[in-house]
C-alpha cells in the first residue's frame, strides 16, 4: 500500500485534531514539531496526549514509549511500531 | 478504533468532489481498489469474505446505494455487521433493511436520513429522547449519532446525548465540545471540593461532563496532593461537597521486608487514622462528603488467602473499606460509593494504568476515571434529589404475564414456576421499594375489578392493600396519572412509572414530561435486576418512617373517609383524637429533620432547605437556634414526625427561620397547636419578640395566612416576603381544641 503524501510529511493526519484537543495548539505541524515548540505540553499534559493516543488509536503505550515520545516524528514512530 | 477523530457524516451524491477533503485524508475515489472490493461484494459476502476494512464514511452513498442494490438483485441478504457499519459510515439504509436493524442504529438511520428542518427536528424528538434512554449501549453509534447531530446544528440534542455517552465515546468530549459547554452553563452550580491521596487532576476534570450528565454544573476546586486527611480535618468553607477519591496505594501500600502481621498493623494505624478524620469531619464540614471504596486489586499479594492472610492486599482493602463504611453508617453527612460497582464494567485488568501511576501518581485508568467520576455524580444526584416518592405501575404483563381481560385469572403467569417465577420476583422487587418508602400506585387499562386479581389469584407477592392508589379503567394513563398525583397531594415529579409497552411509555413522556419513565427490558426475566440498578429508586438514607410512609398514607385515607361522613369538620377533628408530641431535633432525629426540609414543598413557610449538616449544629445550645419537631399520632395510626420549625434566638428576639409540615396532615390544626408550643418554648428560652416570614412560592400559597391567622402583626411586605411580629405575653399562644400537645423529652 502506497504511503498517502501529506503537507508537511506527516503520516497520521490525525494527530492535527489531537493536538488541537490537547494543547490547543492549531499551527503547524511537522515531524519535527517538539515539547519545546508548543506550549502547553508539560508533564501533566503529557498524560493527556498518551491517553488521546491510546483511545483515538486503541492502543497501549509502554513506560518507555511514554519516555521516548518528545516530537511528532516520535509518536509517528510509536504508532507505527504498533501498526496502527 | 482509528477513526476516532474524524466524525462521519451523511454525505450526498453531488459531494463526492469534496470527499474526505475536510479531515485531510484522500478520498476513496471510484474506480480503484476499494471500489472493486465494493463492486465484488455479493461474491464476498457468499463467501464469507469480511469488508469490514472499508471506511465507509469516506464512500459516496451513490457507490453504497449500488452495492445494497446489486445486493438485493442477487438475493444476499445484508448482514448485521454490515448495516452497522454502513449506518455508522453515515449511510441511510432503505426501509425494509432498517427494520431488522437495533432500536439506537434504527435512530442514527433516521438522523442519517434528516435534512435538519425545524419539523423533522420536531418528529425526530422520541426518536432522540429513546436514544437517551437505552439501556444497552453501542459507543460507536452513539458518537456516530452525536457527530450527525453536531452537523445539524442541533446544538441541544447534540449535548444531551453526548452527556449519555460521554464515558463509554469520550472523544464526543472534543468532537461536542461547544454544545456541551454552552448545556453546562445553563445548569445549576455544584462547588465541589476534590481531594484524594493520589493526583486527582484527571477526575476533576470528568467530574464535569459527569456531573452535567446529571444536570449539575461542577466547579471543582483541588486540594493539594495527597491532603486527604487534611481535607478532613479542615475543610474547605466554601463547597457544596467534598469528594474524596481512595485509592489501595495510599492505605495498603507494604515494605515486604516487615513481618506479616508487623504490614498489617500498619494499614490498620492508616486506616483508623482515616476512620478518626471521617468521624470528626461531621462537626466541622458544611457538606456532604462523597467518599469511594478501595476497588478489588488487580493482582492479589497472598495469592488464594489473599482475603484472610496478613499478607493478603485484599484483606488490607477490606480493613480500609470496613472503616470507610462504619463512618457513614455513624453519619448522615458521609455517602459511599461502591467502587466495585461503578467500575463493574470496566475490565479489572484495565482500571488500573501502572505507567502513569509510576510517572505521575494516578491511580486509576482512564476509563476507571470516569466511571468513578459518574458514580460520584449519580451520589451527588441522588443526595440533591432523593429518591423519587411513587412507584407507578402497570398490571398486564408488567406485574404478571397475560392480560387479565383476554387470557382470564387462570391464564396469567405469576407464582413459583417458570415463566410466572419472572414475575413474582418483580412483584418482590416492587414489594422491596415499598419497605424503601416508595409508593405503589397501580396505573391499568382494565375493568375495576382487575384489583382482584391480587386476591384471587394464588402466585401474587403483592396484595391490594400495597397499593396507596389505584387508577384502574380505560382512560389514558396520562390523565389518570395527573388524577392519582392530586389524589396523594404529590407532584408528578415524584412519580416513577414502569409499564411494558412503548406506547403507552411514549405517550407518557409526551404528555407529562415531568414523570421518571425509564425504558424497561422486554424480556421479563431481565427485569427484576433492572429495577435495582435504577438510580432514581435508590435511597440515600433510611429512616423508620420510610418504612411506614405507605401505612401512613393509608392511616390519612381512612381519615379523609371519616371526613366525609362527620357532620361537620369540628365533629370530625375530635373524633380524630389527635396528639402531638412536641420535642427539640436530637442526633437521632436529624436525618428525618433534614428530609421533611428536602421535601416539604406546598406547607413550607421559607422553603429554606436546611441539610443534615446545618441542623446537626443546632443541636448545641450555644448555637443560639432552636429546632422543634413533631410527632402526631390519631386514632387511625402514627403519622411519624410529620412537622419541624427552626428559629433563630439573639437575645430576646428570634426569629422562626423554617417552619414546615407533611401535607399528610393539612388541614387539621396541627399547625396552630405546633406554632403555639413553638412560642411557649422561645418563651422559656427568655425571648420577648418573635419574628417570622412568609417567602412565597409557585406551591406553597396555602401557608400564606398562617402567622396573622395566629395573631401574629404584619410588620411589612413585599412581593417577595411578608414579615410578621408576635410579643410574647400580650396574648394566649395559639391553641387548637383537637390537637393535644405533649412535650417529649
Amino acid at each position: 500500500m502506497e504511503a498517502p503524501a501529506h503537507a508537511n510529511g506527516i503520516e497520521y493526519p490525525q494527530l492535527a485534531a489531537i493536538f488541537e484537543d490537547v494543547f490547543q495548539h492549531t499551527g503547524a505541524l511537522t515531524r519535527s514539531t517538539s515539547a519545546d515548540d508548543v506550549a502547553r505540553w508539560d508533564s501533566l499534559q503529557h498524560i493527556a496526549l498518551v491517553r488521546s493516543l491510546e483511545e483515538a488509536f486503541g492502543i497501549q503505550l509502554s513506560m518507555d514509549e511514554m519516555m521516548e515520545i518528545r516530537s511528532v516524528g516520535d509518536i509517528e514512530n510509536v504508532l507505527r511500531r504498533h501498526g496502527a | 478504533m482509528t477513526s476516532a477523530h474524524l466524525q462521519p457524516q451523511a454525505r450526498r451524491d453531488d459531494e463526492v468532489e469534496a470527499f474526505g477533503a475536510s479531515d485531510g485524508l484522500p478520498a476513496l475515489s471510484p474506480g480503484r481498489l476499494v471500489d472493486a472490493v465494493i463492486a465484488a461484494a455479493p461474491e464476498c459476502l457468499q463467501q464469507g469474505i469480511l469488508l469490514q476494512g472499508i471506511d465507509w464514511a469516506r464512500v459516496p452513498p451513490g457507490r453504497v446505494n449500488a452495492m445494497l442494490g446489486d445486493l438485493g438483485s442477487r438475493n444476499v441478504r445484508l448482514p448485521g455487521w454490515l448495516a452497522r457499519a454502513l449506518v455508522v459510515g453515515g449511510h441511510v439504509l432503505p426501509a425494509d433493511a432498517a427494520g431488522r436493524l437495533s432500536a439506537e442504529l434504527q435512530a442514527l438511520n433516521q438522523l442519517n436520513g434528516c435534512s435538519g428542518s425545524a419539523d423533522e427536528r420536531r418528529m425526530l424528538a422520541s426518536v432522540h429522547r429513546r436514544l437517551c434512554l437505552l439501556e444497552e449501549r453501542d459507543a460507536d453509534v452513539l458518537a456516530a449519532a452525536v457527530a450527525r447531530l453536531h452537523a445539524l446544528g442541533w446544538a441541544e440534542e447534540e449535548a444531551e446525548l453526548g452527556l449519555v455517552c460521554w464515558d463509554a465515546a469520550p472523544r464526543v468530549l472534543t468532537s461536542a465540545a461547544a454544545a456541551l459547554t454552552a448545556h453546562r452553563l445553563t445548569l445549576p452550580a455544584a462547588r465541589i471540593r476534590l481531594a484524594g491521596f493520589s493526583t486527582t487532576h484527571t477526575l476533576a476534570q470528568d467530574l464535569g461532563p459527569a456531573f452535567a450528565a446529571c444536570g449539575w454544573q461542577a466547579q471543582v476546586g483541588e486540594a493539594g496532593f495527597g491532603d486527604g486527611l487534611a481535607e478532613l480535618l479542615a475543610p474547605a468553607g466554601d463547597a457544596d461537597c467534598l469528594v474524596l477519591l481512595m485509592d489501595i496505594e495510599g492505605f495498603a501500600a507494604r515494605d515486604w521486608r516487615r513481618l506479616p502481621d508487623e504490614g498489617l498493623e500498619l494499614v490498620r494505624e492508616r486506616a483508623d487514622l482515616l476512620a478518626a478524620a471521617l468521624a470528626a469531619y461531621p462537626e466541622r464540614a458544611q457538606c456532604p462528603l462523597l467518599i469511594n471504596t478501595i476497588p478489588s486489586a488487580p493482582a492479589p499479594t497472598a495469592g488464594l488467602l489473599d482475603r484472610q492472610h496478613a499478607l493478603g492486599l485484599r484483606r488490607a482493602i477490606d480493613i480500609v473499606n470496613q472503616r470507610v463504611l462504619e463512618a457513614a453508617a455513624r453519619s448522615g453527612q458521609v455517602h459511599v460509593c461502591d467502587a466495585d460497582l461503578a467500575l463493574a464494567h470496566v475490565p479489572l485488568a484495565r482500571q488500573t494504568d501502572p505507567k502513569m501511576w509510576f510517572y505521575g501518581r494516578l491511580a486509576y485508568s482512564a476509563a476507571a476515571t470516569r466511571a468513578l467520576a459518574r458514580s460520584f455524580a449519580q451520589a451527588w444526584q441522588t443526595l440533591k434529589r432523593g429518591p423519587l416518592k411513587v412507584l407507578a405501575l402497570d398490571f398486564d404483563n408488567t406485574l404478571w404475564g397475560g392480560i387479565y381481560g383476554d387470557d382470564g385469572l387462570e391464564a396469567l403467569a405469576c407464582g413459583t414456576d417458570f415463566p410466572g417465577n419472572a414475575f413474582s420476583a418483580f412483584q418482590q422487587e416492587c414489594l422491596r421499594l415499598k419497605g424503601q418508602g416508595m409508593l405503589l400506585a397501580g396505573l391499568s387499562k382494565n375493568d375495576p375489578d382487575a384489583i382482584s386479581v391480587f386476591e384471587r389469584h394464588p402466585g401474587m407477592v403483592l396484595r391490594a392493600e400495597d397499593f396507596t392508589a389505584v387508577a384502574i379503567d380505560w382512560e389514558p394513563k396520562p390523565g389518570n396519572i395527573r388524577r392519582l398525583a392530586a389524589e396523594l397531594d404529590l407532584g408528578l415529579e415524584s412519580f416513577l412509572f414502569l409499564d411494558d409497552s412503548p406506547h403507552e411509555r411514549e405517550a407518557m413522556r409526551q404528555m407529562c414530561p415531568a414523570v421518571t419513565v425509564p425504558e424497561m427490558p422486554a424480556d421479563p426475566a431481565l427485569r427484576p435486576l433492572w429495577i435495582r440498578g435504577l438510580t432514581a429508586t435508590w435511597p440515600l438514607r433510611l429512616t423508620d418512617e420510610d418504612g411506614r410512609r405507605a401505612d401512613m398514607y393509608r392511616a390519612e385515607r381512612a381519615a379523609r373517609s371519616l371526613k366525609e361522613g362527620a357532620a361537620s369538620l369540628a365533629d370530625y377533628l375530635a373524633a380524630l383524637q389527635q396528639r402531638l408530641v412536641v420535642e427539640p431535633v436530637r442526633r437521632e432525629t436529624v436525618p428525618r429533620a433534614a428530609q421533611m426540609h428536602q421535601r416539604t414543598n406546598q406547607f413550607n413557610l421559607t422553603t429554606v432547605r436546611l441539610g443534615e449538616a446545618e441542623l446537626g449544629a443546632m443541636l448545641d445550645e450555644r448555637s443560639g437556634s432552636l429546632a422543634l419537631i413533631g410527632r402526631v399520632t390519631d386514632r387511625f395510626g402514627d403519622h411519624g414526625i410529620v412537622i419541624a420549625a427552626t428559629a433563630r434566638i439573639d437575645g430576646d428576639a428570634a426569629e422562626i427561620a423554617t417552619f414546615l409540615m407533611s401535607c399528610r396532615v393539612i388541614g387539621r390544626e396541627i399547625e396552630t397547636a405546633f406554632l403555639g408550643a413553638l412560642l411557649v418554648e422561645l418563651e422559656k428560652r427568655g425571648v420577648r419578640r418573635v419574628m417570622g416570614a412568609y417567602v412565597p412560592t409557585p406551591k406553597n400559597g396555602q401557608v400564606r395566612e398562617l402567622y396573622p391567622s395566629a395573631g401574629f402583626r404584619q410588620a411589612s411586605a413585599d412581593a417577595e416576603r411578608t414579615i410578621w411580629n408576635w410579643t410574647i405575653g400580650e396574648a394566649e399562644p395559639p391553641r387548637s381544641a383537637f390537637v393535644t400537645v405533649e412535650w417529649g423529652s
